[in-house]
């Protein structure tokens, strides 16, 4: 790669080039991997939590183990439009990264047996059913662990595994808009409950485009996972991991529950502002939309002498009356009548043109609101191979996020391979786990057992 | 023989939140050192900080931008709520790393700690002096993580992120909204938080692999690109349609039913996949033909079949209150919520009866009530056990405790600017008004008050 493109818009180019020696791409498969001892069994259902959980654990070399239901798990049918490629759908494709998939049937009492044997040669166990469903399966943390002190057993419900609401609401399966829903960000996130020219009916709540609930439960859980890791190395122990995705939003919820804690007070839905600060915001503009920041009194002035709009700057003259969320539908607007005359790019140029000025008052910052065709196509992306493209023998031509960990110098995240076919590795887990051969398969799989 | 304990005992007892402080820490004995300001570096550090780990905080003279960043221009206390919700358990230092001085003593820590994390422009630190070369000359078990938008190499890489341009640059933005309506925004800095979780969760896998190996490393981690890795099937479905993924509101265009629909008295969310989900939900419906009409979940999330599916589920919602679903799915096993606001969550008992809000009494501050971070671990919880600081506020405990200046070095430190505390012409650096001058101090050698006890 040339110094142009590792150097970037660095302010420190030896800086760059130093680091692209530590985490170049090209040797990422040369490198050890951190998890390279940690066997996973996933057993999740339906749940894109468990699988991102997973996920980041396979990404750093863990060895995973899907263990779906004979005819595979649900998720698998979760998909866009049902757009399916073979047995998958998009999503599951794009989840399963560096696992092995096989097939289990834990409702019944072989399938049960087989699976203590797999747990107590497991390192961590992920599931995502009912609270206490293993449990009552006599499968549960408790059996488990008996035979394996050192398991850690992390269980992911929306209603957590105790507590009034998991009573209550434990016979609930869950999902990510339950997540999202009883994750108090929901109930913020939206169209601004105080502008007057917005539609009622716009006026509700409204979850991430994707599945955050999910994403976040699953990234929570992997902390937890290796941190109960990394303290069974100390003692020799394993643990119980309950893991609540709502609880995962909640504990980043900004400053919601601080606010009402101070002043007895809640928030209002804010929109596309920000009530601590202001404007920082997207706005339409001729082709699209874009960002748009000039928050401080230098910064707000400066966006002012852009739009030239001195009157405006008279009007909200400090951060309290810009802050105050009576006026910012205003300001939304006025700022919006302006942009809405020029491309994004054209945006970007005059508020670059004002930087170079000797009598700038401040420093506004933009930036287009990529979709994501765009997104792949920015160079940027390509040099840090933030894509994988592969052409599976399987699911044919694909491209998946890569691992984020993939940056790390001495064990970066990889993507081995994609995905594997509902019960492609049942053949060498059950080989080299539990000694079973092909005769004995046939035999599972004849009772429906595998 | 005794009875078998139900699960919910068992459960209750695993993770009893009364037992809390009997039990330890994951993180115990690991020192981090924060050199990072705004929200995700902090958040990163409180991550690990919640779980045991000891972070010493690194502030300039100004002070960390959040001091300032608070709702409404509202402070309590003389505290920025903007400032406290990223630091809990935290030692505050007042140093500027750029200082001769102040480098060495920073690097007499690094001796001493574990984890470096900064999220300052890439590049900064090298200036200084205390890039990853220079720490594992001194320290070859440290772990150095840098953060920032787009890394620390690339044609992108020294361009300015903040939370909401991550959402928009990572494509986040693009696909949350209203169908006929513009993008929106995340009603919080989920780039911010979600990638601060994911550097605490390359943290510690950092130490395990150094638990194995002695060995430390440098981390690069790019906040974009976190935002690109949480958005699921978006990539793979433009990969292989060329399409944009189009903004859908709440309904969930890979679930079907999954959404947001209305009741006489509220908002409900609603999902029922798997097939005794929907059967379930159809049959507390009363439509069993709903059920006959689209049993196969793939041809449910067709368009146009969702579209008549949903819209049916609503046109029964409506006839229904938000308790009345929520009942309905508990009896016939689908899902259904409200959407908690935050004085629900603050009032809830089931929260508070799992540790996911605690209350403690600050030394500063008063009684809190916040919610601590997750997972629940039976035997290495989390824990809340003082809020953040004012400027300097740790400065000697710091110095003292942990390189054994005796006070009145620390005292030279401060007069010769090396290290500084709050500036009391700013009110968001300071104490509240009413404070003792000793309560909250760690070591209190030097206070001028008299000591209560």
């Amino acid at each position: 790669m040339d110094d142009k493109t590792i150097v970037g818009m660095a302010k420190d180019a030896e800086f760059a080039k130093w680091a692209y020696r530590e985490t170049r791409p090209e040797d990422v498969l040369k490198k050890t991997e951190a998890l390279a001892h940690i066997r996973v069994l996933d057993c999740s259902y339906g749940s894109f939590a468990g699988l991102f959980a997973s996920s980041i654990l396979a990404e750093m070399g863990a060895e995973v183990i899907r263990v779906e239901p004979p005819g595979g798990d649900l998720a698998r049918k979760m998909s866009p439009y049902g757009i399916m490629i073979k047995d998958s759908g998009l999503a599951y494709i794009s989840e399963a990264r560096n696992k092995f998939h096989i097939t289990l049937d834990l409702s019944k009492e072989e399938g049960r047996k087989l699976f203590s044997k797999f747990s107590a040669k497991a390192d961590v166990l992920i599931e995502t059913f009912k609270p206490g469903h293993l449990d009552g399966l006599g499968i549960g943390y408790r059996h488990l662990s008996k035979k394996n002190a050192g398991l850690i057993f992390c269980a992911i419900h929306s209603y957590g595994q105790h507590g009034e609401d998991s009573e209550k609401h434990g016979n609930q399966p869950g999902y990510d808009i339950i997540d999202q829903a009883r994750g108090v960000i929901m109930s913020i996130t939206g169209e601004p409950d105080l502008d007057p020219e917005l539609p009622r009916e716009y006026k509700r709540p409204l979850k991430h485009g994707s599945w955050m609930g999910w994403s976040a439960g699953g990234a929570w859980a992997a902390f937890g996972i290796l941190m109960a890791v990394f303290d069974r190395t100390r003692t020799g122990k394993g643990q119980f991991i309950d893991c609540a995705p709502p609880e995962g939003l909640l504990a980043i919820s900004n400053y919601v529950m601080q606010y009402f804690h101070m002043t007895g007070e809640q928030m209002p839905r804010a929109g596309n502002y920000d009530y601590a600060v202001f404007p920082y915001t997207y706005v339409e503009c001729k082709d699209g939309y874009t960002f748009i920041s000039g928050f401080t009194d230098p910064n707000w002035t400066a966006l002012c002498e852009i739009m030239n709009r001195p009157d405006l700057r008279a009007q909200f003259p400090t951060i309290k009356e810009r802050l105050d969320p009576h006026n910012q539908p205003t300001i939304q607007h006025e700022i919006e009548k302006f942009t809405t005359e020029y491309t994004s790019d054209e945006i970007l140029e005059m508020v670059q043109d004002y930087g170079r000025k000797v009598d700038k008052k401040g420093t506004v910052v933009t930036g287009r609101l990529e979709s994501p065709n765009e997104v792949l196509g920015r160079e940027h992306w390509k040099e840090r191979k933030t894509f994988v493209r592969c052409n599976d023998p399987y699911y044919g031509e694909l491209l998946v996020a890569n691992s984020t960990f993939k940056s790390m110098s001495k064990t970066p995240g990889r993507v081995k391979w994609v995905c594997r076919p509902i019960g492609a590795d049942n053949e060498f887990i059950y080989q080299s786990y539990l000694g079973i051969g092909n005769r004995r398969l046939k035999q599972l799989s004849d009772k429906g057992v595998i | 023989m005794p009875k078998a304990k139900s699960y919910r005992d068992l459960t209750k007892e695993l993770f009893d939140p009364r037992q809390l402080f009997e039990k330890r820490e994951p993180l115990q004995g690991i020192r981090v050192l924060e050199v990072c300001y705004v929200v995700l570096g902090p958040a990163a550090c409180d991550y690990l900080a919640e779980f045991g780990a000891e972070v010493i905080k690194f502030e300039g003279q100004r002070g960390d931008q959040m001091r300032f960043v608070t709702p409404y221009a509202y402070f309590w206390k003389n505290m920025s709520p903007g400032l406290e919700i990223e630091n809990h358990n935290k030692y505050w230092v007042g140093m500027h790393l750029g200082n001769p001085r102040a480098k060495e003593l920073f690097l007499d820590l690094v001796k001493r700690s574990d984890v470096v994390v900064d999220n300052l422009t890439p590049g900064k630190l090298a200036q200084w002096g205390l890039s990853y070369r220079e720490l594992r000359e001194i320290n070859p078990r440290i772990i150095q993580l840098h953060v920032s938008g787009y890394g620390s190499w690339g044609p992108w890489t020294g361009r300015t992120s903040y939370d909401a341009v991550a959402q928009s640059m990572g494509g986040l933005s693009s696909i949350t909204g209203f169908e006929e309506r513009g993008p929106i925004k995340s009603g919080v800095w989920i780039a911010d938080w979600l990638t601060g979780l994911m550097c605490a969760v390359s943290i510690v896998s950092a130490l395990n692999h150094r638990a194995k190996t002695g060995e430390g490393q440098f981390i690069d981690y790019m906040q974009v690109e976190n935002v690109i890795r949480m958005l699921d099937w978006t990539w793979l479905y433009s990969f292989k349609t060329g399409e944009n993924r189009k903004r859908s509101g709440n309904r969930d265009l890979a679930i079907c039913p999954s959404d947001l629909f209305p009741c006489s008295d509220g908002w409900v969310a609603l999902a029922a996949f798997g097939d005794e989900e929907f059967k379930g939900l159809c049959k507390a419906m009363g439509h069993a033909d709903l059920y006959k009409k689209y049993s196969d979940p793939t041809q449910r999330l067709k368009d146009e079949n969702a579209r008549k599916i949903l819209d049916r589920i609503g046109q029964w919602t409506r006839t229904k209150r938000v308790q009345q679903v929520e009942e309905l799915a508990d009896k016939y096993g689908f899902a259904a919520s409200r959407v908690l606001c935050a004085k629900d969550a603050y009032h809830s008992r089931h929260l508070r009866e799992r540790g996911a809000i605690q209350e403690y009494d600050d030394p500063l501050y008063g009684p809190m009530v916040q919610q601590c971070y997750p997972p629940r671990l039976s035997e290495t919880p989390g824990r809340l056990k003082w809020s953040s600081r004012p400027l300097g506020f740790d400065n000697g405990y710091v110095f003292t405790k942990i390189l054994g200046l005796p006070p009145e070095e620390v005292k030279k430190l401060e007069d010769e600017k090396v290290i500084f505390k709050w500036n009391p012409q700013i009110p968001s650096h300071c104490p509240p008004a009413d404070w003792d001058g000793v309560s909250g101090v760690k070591l209190p050698f030097f206070s001028e008050k008299k000591h209560n006890g």
